[in-house]
C-alpha cells in the first residue's frame, strides 16, 4: 500500500535541477536513469584548486618526421647556438607570462610540481625560463620541494645552460634520447646524431642532475629487434632513474604519416611492435625499474609526480600555445595558432573568457575519465573511491565486464594488500557490492598483456559507463 | 496470384494459343471478366456508345471539377503495361500523362509514377501505380457528338513492376484492366519477363496490345521483334505500336490504339455496388487509402460499405481518383478506379482482394486474389539490440504500405529479439530493408535467406521450417525426409551462351525441361531448379557468363524430395543460431568453406583467438582461425592532453556498440550482409 502511494508521488518531483548551486547540480542533471548517482559531499572534493602546471614551449630547430605537436620550427638559421634575444622566444614567453597573470584563481596553493614540454624547452635562454618561474611563484607560490621539469634534447644544451636551469630550480630533466642508432636519429628527422645522446648524457651527469629520465621511441621505422635490444641495453647502462617508452604512432599531416602505413615495412608488424614493447617491460623491469604507467619506467622515488597528476585525473594549470588545462572539472585545450592564442590571452585579461565552473560537466565523462587514465597506472582503479563518486553499482557492473579478462590475463583483480585474485577464486566469487567492498579494492590492467591492450579494456569500460 | 496462376501455365511456350485456352478455367479472375478470351481486336459500335452517353446524363457533383458522371463504362478504359525490366514502362507512362496534359511535360521528374525513394535511387519499379487520364478520341468514320466535339474517355492507367519478384503487382494490377500494353524493347527483344507478363495478361483474358519501344535506338530492329511476338504469343504482327518513350515517336498511336481495343469494363451499373480491394496504403494525413476497381454499381462520398470478407462497415469519407495525385470526386462509376478513405485504422483491415459492398446488401463476392507467396524468408533484427521496439515500429509502418511480407515474431540467442519475415524473392528483401531504412529510419541485420523447407520427422510429423535454427537435432524425433521447393526458370539468352548456361544450370542441380529457339539468335530455355539454388546469386551468375545478355525468370513449383542438411557455423566451439543454413549435403563442404572465410574475413582480431568451423551436426566441414590481436596504438596523452585518447575510445566503444556480441565475440554487421550474399 505504501509502495504504490509512494510511487507516483516521486513522479511528480519536477525534473529541474534540485540543488540550487553550480557544480553538484550540473552532475546531476547529467545523470541519467541508467548511471549510478554521483554522492553529493564528493563532489566538492573532486576538483581542489591545481598544484600543477604545463608549460609549453613550442620552439623546436625543426620538426621531427613523426610530430604533430603544437611547434613552431625555428630554421637552421639559429642552428648552433640561439641568439639569446631572438624575438620569437622573448614575445612568446611575455605572452605566456601575460597568460599566467590574467589567470583567475580563487585559493591558491603552492605549486608542487611544474612541466616545461615542447617543442624543445631547452632551446629557451634561461633567462626567459627564469621569467616565467618568477611569474609562477608570484602568481601561485611554488612549493619548496617543487618538482621542477624540463624536456630536453641532446645537442640543444651545454654545462653551462642545464647548470643556469638548475640555478632557476629545475631540479628533472626529461631527456628526449628516442634511439641510439645514427640511422634511426636521421630517418626520424631527429636535430641531433648519436655523438650529441652520449654528450648530453655526459652532462646531465656531470651536473650532478639526480632526477632524469630517458625518453625512447619504439617501433621507428627500420629498427629491428636488434636495434631496440642495444638501445634499452645502453639505457639501463646510463643509469637514469626514469625511462618513458612511448610507442611510435603515426599521425595523419606528418610526415611519416604520409610515408608509412601502421604494422606495415619499414615500419614494424603488429606483432613485432607488441614484442617490442614486452622487450621494453622485461628489460627495463629486470634491472630494477617499476612500469608504473603504461610508458613510463621509473626507480624506486623517481616516477614522475607531474605525470601522476594526469593518471590520477587531478587538476593541473595549462599554459601556452596549444597547452591542455584540467581546472574545476573542466578540460580545455588553448588555441594551436599564434594569433588566436594571443586572442585569447588578450580575452582572459579582459574577463571575457569564462573559466568558472559554470560548464556542463558529465558525471559519465568524468567516470570515464577516471578509468581511462587510472588503468593506464600499474596502480590501476581504486574501486573503493571510485564507487564512493560513481556508485558502487558501476563498480559491480565493471567487475562482471572485466572478468572474462582476468581469465584470459589481460586484467588483475586486486585486494586491500595488492594481493592478486587467482582464477579460481574469481570463479567462486560472487560479484555482488557487498563482496566486492569485502575483498576488492583495485582493478589494473596485467603487464604486459593488459597495458598492450589497454585500448580495447578501457573502451570495454566505457561502455558500462555510457552504454 | 501471381506465382500460382503462373504455375498452371503450360511448359512449352505455346505456338498455339488455343492450348491455354484449357487452362482459363482455373483463373479466378476469368468469373469477373466474361468476354471472348483472346480477341485482341475491339471494335465498338460507336452510335451504340454515344447512346450510353447521352442516356446516362445523371446529376454530378457540382463541387468537383472533374466530373465522372460523364464516363460511364463504355467511354472508360482500364489498362496496364506490362514489359520485362527496363522496356521502358514507366518512361511510356510519363508520355502518356504528357499527351493527356495529367501531367506538365517537362514538369516533375523522368518516371514520375516511381514515387519511392527505392525506386528513384534504383531505377526501378517496385509498386504499380495507377493514374486517371482523359483523352479525346473519335473512332474512325463515326460521327462526332451532338455538339461536334470529340468524345473524351477516362482512361486508366496501370504502370507495374518489371522485376520478378514483384510479379504479384501485375497480376493484382491485371485485375482491374481489360487491356494491357506489352512493351518490347526493340533491340533487345522478347525477354523473360515478357514471356511471363505476356501469360499473365493472357490468362487473365485482357485484350494485348504489344508496343515495341525505343525504336530510335541504333540497334532497334522492330521486324526481328514483330516475328518473336508471332512465334512466341501468336500475336498478329500488324497489330504492333512502334514508338520510342524517348523522342515521342509512334506516342500518337498509343492511346487510341486502347480505346479502339481494349474493351470497356463490363460491370452493370444498375446491379447493387461491387468494388474489387486493389491495393491500399497509409497516409500520415488521411489514413488508410484503398485503391479499389467498381466492377458493378456506383459509390457516393457517405455511402456506408462493408467488407465481404469481414462483414466490417464503413463511411466513405472520401472517394476520388489518382490524376495523379488523388483527386477527390465523390463518386465512382461502374468500371471506374479510384480510391476511397473509409476511416479504416489500419491496413490490415483492408484485405487486397477483398470485395466491397453497400453495407445491408447481400452481393455474391468478387473471386479476388490468391495471397502472395512467399519464397524466401529471414530474419529481421536491430541492429543495435536495444532498437527492438523501434524495428518493431518500424516494420508495422512499412508493411501498411506493403502487405506482400509475412513478418511474425521470433528470436535468436545471437542476436536477440527479431522477426522472421517472408519475402517474394530477393530483390524484394532488399527493397523492404532499403525502405526500413530511408523510410522509417531502422537500422537492421538480417539473416541468411532460407526458403522454405518441408522436413518429415521419424514419428511421422512434417514441418515447414522457415528458419534453419528451428531444426535441431533430436534424438526422439529424426528427421526422414525433406522436401525444397523448386521453380520453373525462363532463361533467354542469345544462342552462342547456351553451353555456359548448361553448365551453370546443371551445377545448381537444375533439369532442362525445354531448349528451344525463338529465333536464329535466341534460345529460349525451361528449367527446373531449386529455389534455394536461384535464390541468392544465380541471376547475378547468368549475367556475368552471358556478358549481361541472359535474361531470366521464374514462378514457383512444385516441392521435390532432397538431401539437403543443416549447415551450424561455430564460433569458438558455440554454435550461432543466426548464422545456420540449410544446404545440400553435396555442397556443404564447398558452402562452409565460403561462409567461414568470410567470417574470417570480416571478424576483425580481438583479445582472444577465434576459431570459426562450419560443421553438420558434429562433423566440422571447414574451419579458420583468426589469431588474437597483439597490440593498440599506446597514445601517450602528452602534457596531459587526453581529448584526443578519450576521442579514440569512445569512437572504440561507439564502433563496438554497432557490433554483435555473440558470446565473447563482437561480430560487425558487415560479417552478417556478407553472409546474406553466398549462395
Ligand atoms: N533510347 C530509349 N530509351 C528509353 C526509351 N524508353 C525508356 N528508355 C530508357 O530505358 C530505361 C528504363 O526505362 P523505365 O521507363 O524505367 O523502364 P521500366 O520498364 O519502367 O523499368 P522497370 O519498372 O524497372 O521494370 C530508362 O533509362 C529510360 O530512359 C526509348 O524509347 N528509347
Ligand atoms: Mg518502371
Amino acid at each position: 500500500m505504501l509502495k504504490s502511494t509512494f510511487t507516483p508521488f516521486f513522479s511528480t518531483i519536477p525534473a529541474k535541477p534540485r540543488f540550487p548551486k553550480p557544480l553538484p547540480s550540473t552532475i546531476l542533471r547529467a545523470l541519467t536513469q541508467s548511471a549510478p548517482p554521483v554522492r553529493q559531499n564528493t563532489s566538492l572534493t573532486i576538483f581542489p584548486p591545481p598544484t600543477s602546471a604545463y608549460v609549453h614551449l613550442p620552439f623546436c630547430r625543426k620538426r621531427c618526421h613523426y610530430c604533430d605537436f603544437t611547434i613552431i620550427a625555428l630554421g637552421s638559421s639559429s642552428s648552433s647556438n640561439q641568439p639569446e634575444d631572438d624575438p620569437r622566444m622573448v614575445n612568446y614567453v611575455q605572452l605566456l607570462c601575460r597568460e599566467i597573470n590574467a589567470t583567475q584563481v580563487k585559493t591558491n596553493p603552492p605549486l608542487e610540481t611544474v612541466f616545461f614540454g615542447g617543442g624543445t624547452p631547452s632551446l629557451v635562454p634561461p633567462k626567459l625560463v627564469s621569467s616565467i618561474l618568477e611569474t609562477l611563484r608570484l602568481k601561485f607560490g611554488l612549493s619548496l620541494d617543487a618538482e621542477i621539469s624540463m624536456e630536453m634534447d641532446p645537442g640543444t644544451f651545454d654545462g653551462e645552460k642545464l647548470k643556469g636551469m638548475m640555478e632557476l630550480g629545475v631540479n628533472r630533466v626529461s631527456l628526449g634520447v628516442q634511439a641510439f642508432q645514427e640511422e634511426l636519429l636521421k630517418s626520424c628527422g631527429r636535430a641531433h646524431g648519436l655523438k650529441e645522446v652520449y654528450d648530453a648524457i655526459e652532462i646531465v651527469g656531470s651536473c650532478g642532475v639526480e632526477n632524469w629520465s630517458m625518453d625512447l621511441i619504439s617501433s621507428l621505422p627500420h629498427q629491428t629487434p636488434e636495434m631496440w635490444e642495444e638501445s634499452l641495453r645502453l639505457t639501463v647502462e646510463a643509469r637514469p632513474p626514469h625511462v618513458s617508452v612511448y610507442d611510435l604512432q603515426v599521425e595523419q599531416g606528418t610526415k611519416f604519416g604520409r610515408l608509412y602505413t601502421p604494422g606495415e615495412f619499414p615500419l614494424p608488424s603488429e606483432t613485432r611492435s607488441a614484442e617490442f614493447y614486452r622487450m621494453a617491460s622485461r628489460t627495463l623491469s629486470d634491472a630494477g625499474y617499476e612500469h608504473y604507467e603504461i610508458s613510463s619506467y621509473g626507480k624506486k622515488g623517481y616516477q614522475c609526480k607531474h605525470n601522476l597528476t594526469y593518471w590520477k585525473n587531478k587538476p593541473f594549470y595549462g599554459f601556452g600555445l596549444g597547452s591542455a588545462s584540467h581546472v574545476g572539472g573542466v578540460r580545455f585545450s588553448r588555441p594551436k595558432m599564434m594569433k588566436e592564442y594571443n586572442g585569447y590571452v588578450e580575452n582572459l585579461e579582459n574577463g571575457l573568457v569564462d573559466c568558472g565552473g559554470s560548464k556542463y560537466i558529465d558525471v559519465k565523462d568524468m567516470a570515464m575519465d577516471v578509468v581511462m587514465l587510472s588503468l593506464r597506472t600499474s596502480r590501476g582503479l581504486d574501486l573503493k573511491s571510485f564507487g564512493e563518486a560513481y556508485g558502487s553499482s558501476l563498480v559491480v557492473s565493471l567487475c562482471e565486464v572485466y572478468k572474462p579478462y582476468v581469465e584470459s590475463g589481460h586484467v588483475v583483480f586486486l585486494d586491500e594488500q595488492r594481493r592478486a585474485m587467482t582464477v579460481d577464486e574469481l570463479n567462486s566469487f560472487k560479484l555482488n557490492e557487498e563482496e566486492i567492498e569485502k575483498s576488492l579494492a583495485y582493478i589494473r590492467l596485467s603487464d604486459p598483456d593488459g597495458f598492450l591492450l589497454s585500448n580495447e579494456l578501457i573502451s570495454l569500460a566505457f561502455a558500462v559507463v555510457s552504454p | 496470384m501471381g506465382f500460382l496462376s503462373r504455375a498452371s501455365k503450360t511448359l512449352k511456350p505455346p505456338k498455339n494459343l488455343s492450348l491455354l485456352q484449357t487452362h482459363l478455367t482455373l483463373n479466378p479472375l476469368s468469373s469477373i471478366f466474361r468476354r471472348n478470351p483472346v480477341s485482341t481486336n475491339f471494335n465498338y459500335d460507336p452510335l451504340r456508345l454515344s447512346q450510353a452517353f447521352c442516356s446516362h446524363s445523371r446529376q454530378s457533383s457540382k463541387e468537383n471539377a472533374v466530373d465522372l458522371s460523364q464516363y460511364p463504362a463504355e467511354r472508360i478504359r482500364n489498362f496496364s503495361i506490362i514489359a520485362h525490366v527496363d522496356h521502358g514502362k514507366s518512361t511510356l507512362a510519363d508520355r502518356l500523362l504528357e499527351l493527356t496534359g495529367t501531367i506538365k511535360r517537362g514538369h516533375g521528374q523522368p518516371q514520375y509514377l516511381d514515387k519511392l525513394q527505392v525506386e528513384r535511387e534504383r531505377g526501378i519499379t517496385v509498386k504499380a501505380q495507377t493514374a486517371t487520364m482523359f483523352h479525346k478520341h473519335s473512332f474512325h468514320g463515326a460521327d462526332k457528338d451532338g455538339a461536334g466535339e470529340e468524345p473524351s474517355f477516362l482512361l486508366n492507367l496501370i504502370d507495374t513492376p518489371g522485376h520478378v519478384d514483384f510479379s504479384y503487382e501485375v497480376s493484382r494490377s491485371l485485375a482491374a484492366c481489360q487491356g494491357a500494353l506489352l512493351v518490347v524493347d526493340a533491340a533487345q527483344g522478347v525477354q523473360a519477363q515478357t514471356v511471363a507478363n505476356f501469360y499473365l495478361a493472357f490468362e487473365s483474358n485482357l485484350a494485348i496490345i504489344p508496343v515495341i519501344n525505343k525504336i530510335d535506338q541504333p540497334t532497334a530492329d522492330p521486324e526481328r521483334v514483330k516475328a518473336q511476338l508471332k512465334s512466341m504469343f501468336d500475336l498478329d504482327a500488324s497489330d504492333a505500336l512502334l514508338t520510342s518513350a524517348k523522342t515521342g515517336q509512334g506516342l500518337e498511336h498509343v492511346l487510341p490504339a486502347v480505346i479502339e481495343r481494349v474493351p470497356p469494363p463490363p460491370g452493370k451499373s444498375e446491379s447493387p455496388l461491387r468494388m474489387l480491394l486493389l491495393d491500399s496504403y497509409y497516409d500520415e494525413y488521411k489514413g488508410v487509402i484503398c485503391h479499389v476497381a467498381v466492377v458493378d454499381g456506383m459509390l457516393r462520398k457517405g455511402d456506408k460499405i462493408a467488407s465481404a470478407a469481414t462483414g466490417q462497415a464503413y463511411d466513405i469519407l472520401d472517394v476520388g481518383i489518382m490524376h495523379p495525385e488523388l483527386t477527390s470526386t465523390g463518386v465512382l462509376h461502374t468500371g471506374q478506379v479510384g480510391y476511397v478513405v473509409s476511416g479504416m485504422r489500419s491496413t490490415k483491415e483492408a484485405r487486397i482482394g477483398d470485395t466491397l459492398h453497400h453495407n445491408k446488401t447481400i452481393v455474391q463476392p468478387l473471386s479476388g486474389f490468391k495471397p502472395a507467396k512467399h519464397m524466401v524468408f529471414s530474419g529481421l533484427y536491430p541492429a543495435d539490440g536495444s532498437d527492438f521496439e523501434a524495428l518493431n515500429h518500424a516494420i508495422e509502418r512499412l508493411t501498411c504500405n506493403d502487405a506482400s511480407v509475412s513478418v511474425a515474431r521470433e528470436s535468436s540467442t545471437a542476436l536477440g529479439l527479431g522477426f522472421r519475415c517472408g519475402f517474394l524473392g530477393l530483390l524484394h528483401m532488399d527493397v523492404f530493408h532499403q525502405r526500413l531504412e530511408q523510410e522509417h529510419g531502422a537500422h537492421v541485420i538480417s539473416t541468411i535467406p532460407t526458403v522454405p523447407y518441408i522436413y518429415e520427422y521419424s514419428d511421422g510429423s512434417k514441418v515447414e521450417v522457415q528458419n534453419p535454427a528451428a531444426l535441431v537435432a533430436n534424438s526422439k524425433k529424426q528427421v526422414t525426409a525433406c522436401w525444397e521447393p523448386t521453380v520453373l526458370a525462363t532463361i533467354i539468352i542469345p544462342s552462342e551462351y547456351v553451353g555456359a548456361v548448361i553448365t551453370l544450370c546443371s551445377e545448381r542441380r537444375g533439369q532442362q525441361l525445354e531448349y528451344t529457339f525463338i529465333d536464329s539468335q535466341r534460345a529460349f530455355m525451361k528449367y527446373r531448379l531449386p529455389l534455394r539454388e536461384i535464390v541468392v546469386d544465380f541471376y547475378n551468375e547468368l549475367k556475368s557468363i552471358t556478358s549481361g545478355y541472359a535474361t531470366f525468370d521464374y514462378e514457383d513449383s512444385e516441392y521435390q524430395q532432397s538431401d539437403m542438411v543443416k549447415l551450424d557455423i561455430l564460433l569458438n566451439g558455440q554454435p550461432v543460431d543466426a548464422m545456420a543454413t540449410i544446404v545440400h549435403n553435396l555442397k556443404a563442404q564447398r558452402i562452409g568453406r565460403e561462409l567461414v572465410e568470410k567470417l574470417k574475413k570480416y571478424i576483425d582480431r580481438q583479445m582472444f583467438e577465434i576459431t570459426i568451423q562450419a560443421a553438420i551436426g558434429t562433423k566440422v566441414v571447414a574451419r579458420e582461425t583468426i589469431s588474437a590481436m597483439r597490440k593498440n596504438v599506446l597514445a601517450k596523452c602528452y602534457g596531459g592532453d587526453v581529448s584526443r585518447k578519450r576521442k579514440l575510445l569512445d569512437k572504440q566503444k561507439e564502433g563496438k556498440k554497432r557490433m554483435k556480441r555473440v558470446g565473447s565475440i563482437d561480430i560487425p554487421q558487415e560479417a552478417f550482409h556478407e553472409l546474406l550474399k553466398s549462395s
